[in-house]
């Protein structure tokens, strides 16, 4: 402490750092229940699937997909970068790339059963699972990534929705349309999502006001009362042109106009309502041009389906088809029915494996990006600092297990069972 | 799966993405960096066999070279006990020789010496002789025979002779 009031240099560092926590800390979510919180954005919405960007052609291309691509641009272009111009005094780029070659070779190695280069068959798919993972989970890191993004209208969203919900009326109402079905499927839609809030925003693209005030509901965007629906509904029913249908159409037009209609109020802890005003501004939500690759489950799953397919094939390899294929397959009248069942077990664990890799990861990531968000919401510009640091430390500790589980269900696949002695003859 | 978002048309966009990667890193780190590392390390096992056998050979060779010495150094030693025994033996030749001359050197001059000596007495008596007759002729002239009285002179000689001896 001495030291600290010494030095003018570090007292003012450490004044800095005070007053940037103090302001985080008032700007964020805590200050805002005393009026401050002039910082804080909307209470950021959080969607499990990736969001689609754009649309090209018929293929949705998703936000993650593209952090997956620039993932993998990254990896290529450090690859190349490291082994164009390779010395045996290694330097830079290549000592980093080798290092890790060479951590996981020695590893492979030491689980394999300790002999130099037994664990080779394993080393390129670990080695690119782990380089793999650890890209896609650092770029989600990276700032403007879940944070920078168009803004989806409420026309948009309900259309989007909608579709969603076409397969269910067509079940339920064989006889309908497709025009029938559509509006059957909005009807149902505004049934379900009414108390949906969305981010009004100020002109173009700035959330108004903070945390949940900014959100508004879509009962107050759209103008519609239950009995609207069920005469809509009734309408259809009758076999009414839906052009024709009063309610529908001032529902399509409060849809196209995508603002906010009526002032809207909040149950704020049970006790006061608050009420806003925001008539007249657009509302929406927010798209992310870029997420995380490894926070879309589709990207954990395919990297999980390579992992466990490659598992059966090095198990195939080292033990011939009925060598492995009898560690799931066993005749009962053989080896009696208990055996039977093992092996179906056995089956069923590679699945299990597969489904466990891909939401541990997914899990581990998603998770990751909530805490980012939350915490840029509840302590903006200083309190999220840690927690990058830990997301960095989360992303390779992911990807190290994630390549070394793959290397130990290797491993297991490509030693034969002491215990059955009948494949002792099928090599 | 609708909720999670899982997709036929994203797994298979994410799977072959994945793949592609997974080719290219093979084509591009997998393949060249494993071939390095194979090959430093037997290099590295080459270099080091490399040193361990010119270890030996300059252990060999060091020895060699020590027995080497060792023997130059007893050829050495033997030559400078010959060459000194040579010089002894030598010394000792010259210097029996060198005595040896002197003495006959020696032994001639005293010859020399003595038979001058009697040559000198005799002359010197003969001088004595022919001076003591003329002496005694001028003395005694006339009265004297030189033949009666030489008997007599040449006994005088002889006593004067032999009183100087003694």
């Amino acid at each position: 402490m001495g030291k600290l009031f010494s030095s003018p240099k570090l007292l003012a560092i450490a004044i800095a750092a005070v007053a940037a926590l103090l302001v985080s800390v008032a700007g964020g979510a805590l200050g805002a229940s005393f009026g401050l919180g002039f910082l804080g954005g909307p209470i950021p919405f959080i969607s499990v699937p990736a969001e689609r960007v754009v649309l090209l052609g018929s293929y949705p291309l998703l936000n993650s997909t593209i952090m997956f691509w620039f993932a993998g641009l990254i990896l290529v272009f450090v690859a190349w970068r490291a082994t164009r111009k390779m010395s045996d005094v290694p330097t830079g780029l290549q000592n980093l790339l080798e290092s890790v070659y060479q951590f996981f070779d020695g590893t492979a190695d030491g689980v394999a059963g300790g002999k130099p280069k037994s664990g080779r068959r394993f080393l390129p798919l670990i080695t690119t699972i782990f380089l793999v993972v650890l890209m896609s989970n650092w770029v989600g890191v990276l700032p403007g990534v879940g944070s920078i993004g168009r803004v989806e209208t409420i026309e948009e969203w309900v259309e989007h929705h909608a579709e969603g919900l076409v397969g269910e009326v067509e079940e339920d109402h064989p006889g309908y349309n497709a025009e029938q079905v559509e509006v059957i499927a909005l009807v149902r839609l505004l049934e379900e999502a009414g108390n949906e809030t969305f981010v009004v925003f100020d002109g173009v693209f700035v959330p108004l006001g903070r945390g949940e005030q900014a959100r508004a509901p879509l009962n107050t965007i759209i103008s519609y009362t239950p009995a609207d629906l069920l005469a809509i509904e009734r309408a259809v029913e009758a076999g009414e042109d839906p052009a024709n249908i009063e309610a529908l159409e001032s529902i399509h037009h409060d849809l196209e106009a995508g603002v906010v209609k009526v002032p809207y109020t909040f149950d704020e802890g049970g006790k006061n309502e608050s009420s806003y005003n925001f008539v007249g501004q657009r509302a929406g939500l927010l798209v992310p041009y870029l997420r995380g690759a490894s926070t879309d489950i589709n990207t954990t799953l395919a990297i999980a389906i390579v992992a466990m397919f490659t598992v059966q094939i090095w198990g195939f390899r080292a033990l011939g088809v009925r060598g492995y294929g009898g560690k799931f397959v066993v005749n009962p009248f053989k080896k009696g029915p208990i055996a039977t069942f093992v092996g179906v077990l056995e089956g069923f664990g590679e699945l299990t494996r597969m489904v466990s890799f891909t939401f541990r990861l997914f899990g581990n990531m998603f998770a990751g990006e909530i805490l980012l968000i939350s915490m840029a919401f509840l302590l903006p510009l200083v309190g999220i600092i840690p927690f990058i640091g830990l997301e960095l430390f989360v992303g390779i500790i992911q990807a190290f297990i994630f390549a070394m589980l793959t290397l130990v269900f290797g491993v297991m696949a490509v030693a034969s069972h002491g215990d059955h002695d009948s494949h002792a003859e099928d090599h | 799966m609708d909720a999670l978002g899982i997709t036929l048309q994203q797994l298979l966009t994410q799977l072959v993405s994945f793949l592609i990667l997974f080719f290219l890193l093979y084509k591009l780190a997998y393949g060249p960096i494993v071939g390095m590392l194979d090959s430093r390390s037997q290099k590295i096992k080459e270099s080091l066999e490399a040193a361990e056998t010119a270890r030996l050979e300059a252990a060999s060779s060091a020895e060699k070279v020590e027995a080497e010495i060792a023997s130059a150094h007893q050829d050495g030693q033997k030559i400078v006990a010959e060459a000194r025994d040579a010089a002894s033996k030598f010394r000792e030749q010259e210097q029996g020789r060198a005595r040896e001359e002197v003495e006959t050197m020696l032994e001639r001059a005293r010859t020399e010496i003595a038979r001058e000596k009697v040559a000198a007495i005799e002359e010197v008596r003969k001088e004595f002789a022919g001076l003591a007759v003329t002496a005694a002729e001028r003395i005694v002239e006339g009265t004297l025979d030189a033949k009666a009285h030489s008997t007599l002179i040449d006994r005088v000689l002889e006593e004067g002779l032999s009183a100087r001896k003694n």
